[in-house]
């Protein structure tokens, strides 16, 4: 095991980035938040909320914040924090460079939730969606905020589903703090835009640096985006397929585009039930049958103990 | 109908390399193949004696089993399966294991499993069947 050296594991530039990245167990999530600096732990902060990597069928879904003292919205705008979506990915690299120069102003965080984690939470026993996952990501970002002393007074989310619903949800969690839900809220406050920027660079490159734990030598050129449209992706599904296993954990086994090559490329694989099966209801013989004549020698059924056990007599002695 | 079972060569040893990749799993996979195992079914020991995994995204609780005592698990091949119920079976020994994993989908293996609860028979058909010895 390494030891864990907490200068090393600090993340300023992108080339640490990309270390702490590559050295995380990509089958599990992943949090990391930037040391807070002190202005946000005396003035009052607003913290922006915003998700990366939702959709695709590869690759982990990044949640991000990012929180500054309210007074500085000014820095967010000369930094040019705009909707992640419309800035390209070079653009983005050095916008996410800038944040972490401006260290002493500006915090944030990630959780990086691995493709495994995603699958294991929606196949589970009790499902779990998408949805659910998305905002205990956000619940756990805003309160590693809050234990890092970061003295919060606006929070603004980039909705997951109805606004209204979630924005009551968050308001009853912390009744302390005013609290904005927006759709589109990335393109509206800057600090939704640095927290968008942030999920998407670690999103990114998650996926250049990821590393398969099965083994295999995928590039990122060879997975393409993960967007189930990309047809280097679409192609990358096709042609990796194990009849047995499926893919690696790098691919996210919930999306209907994997599991449907699987139905056609892999074995069937069936599930146990849920459900518990109905015990088979006691069937009643009427009171004449008892006297009536059959040739059938009634079997004696095994006890309790052997079919509780699945147990049964194989052969005759 | 009777059952055959003959080992084929002079007493397969047990290798040991091959009771740790012996799996009982929650599923059924409609195949019968081999398949990349140690590649592709990465565990993770999470508590004391389970193990975590997946598979095809479906998150796995484990646990070692060992064989009890005086017995051994057996992997049998058939060559050819008869046509009618009627006519007798013939199974080779291939493998033997003194261990094996059993996993549930996500819920711990524990004395509730059947096939957990199935070794307790081996102890009772002990008491019941073995012969009395007069002291």
């Amino acid at each position: 095991m390494e030891s864990k050296n907490d200068e090393l594991l600090e993340i300023s530039n992108l080339e640490t980035l990309d270390n702490y990245l590559s050295n995380m167990d990509n089958s599990k999530s992943n949090s990391y938040i930037s040391k807070i600096p002190e202005v946000c732990k005396e003035y009052p902060c607003c913290l922006g909320i915003d998700e990366a990597g939702r959709g695709p069928v590869l690759g982990p879904m990044v949640y991000g914040i990012s929180f500054c003292p309210v007074n500085e919205g000014s820095l967010l705008v000369e930094l040019n924090c705009e909707d992640s979506k419309v800035l390209n990915e070079k653009k983005r690299d050095d916008i996410f460079v800038d944040i972490c120069k401006h260290s002493n102003k500006i915090g944030w965080a990630v959780e990086v939730i691995s493709p495994n984690k995603i699958c294991n939470s929606m196949l589970g026993r009790s499902k779990y969606s998408l949805n659910q996952v998305s905002m205990d990501s956000a619940i756990g970002l805003i309160k590693a905020a809050i234990n890092g002393g970061v003295k919060i007074e606006h929070i603004f989310v980039d909705t997951v589903g109805p606004a209204d619903k979630y924005q009551a949800y968050l308001k009853n969690l912390f009744p302390k703090y005013k609290i904005t839900v927006e759709n589109k809220a990335d393109s509206k406050y800057p600090i939704v835009s640095a927290a968008s920027i942030c999920a998407k660079v670690v999103r990114d490159h998650a996926l250049q640096t990821w590393k398969c734990k099965e083994g295999h030598e995928y590039t990122f050129k060879e997975f393409g985006s993960g967007y189930p449209a990309d047809p280097v992706t679409k192609k990358f599904l096709a042609d990796n397929v194990d009849v047995v296993f499926g893919f690696p954990q790098l691919v996210r086994f919930s999306w209907s585009t994997a599991s449907n090559i699987l139905k056609d490329e892999a074995y069937h694989v069936e599930w146990e039930d849920i459900e518990n099966e109905a015990p088979s209801p006691i069937s009643n013989s009427t009171i004449t049958s008892f006297f009536k004549m059959t040739n059938q020698k009634s079997e004696k059924p095994l006890n309790t103990f052997f079919s509780d056990r699945y147990l049964s007599r194989k052969v005759d002695l | 109908m009777a059952i055959h079972i003959q080992s084929g060569k002079n007493d397969i040893q047990t290798n040991p390399k091959f009771s740790n990749n012996i799996h009982s799993m929650p599923f059924k996979i409609h195949a019968d193949c081999d398949a990349q195992i140690s590649k592709y079914f990465l565990q993770t020991p999470i508590e004391k004696e389970i193990l975590s995994a997946s598979f095809r995204g479906h998150p796995l609780l484990g646990k070692e089993i060992q064989i009890p005592a005086g017995y051994r698990g057996v992997v049998l091949h058939e060559t050819m399966k008869p046509a009618t119920e009627k006519e007798d079976r013939k199974f080779y020994v291939i493998h033997t294991f003194d261990k094996f994993k059993y996993w549930n989908w996500e819920k711990a293996p524990s004395k509730n499993d059947p096939l957990v609860q199935a070794m307790d028979w081996i102890d009772i058909a002990e008491a019941l069947h073995s012969p009395v010895v007069e002291e």
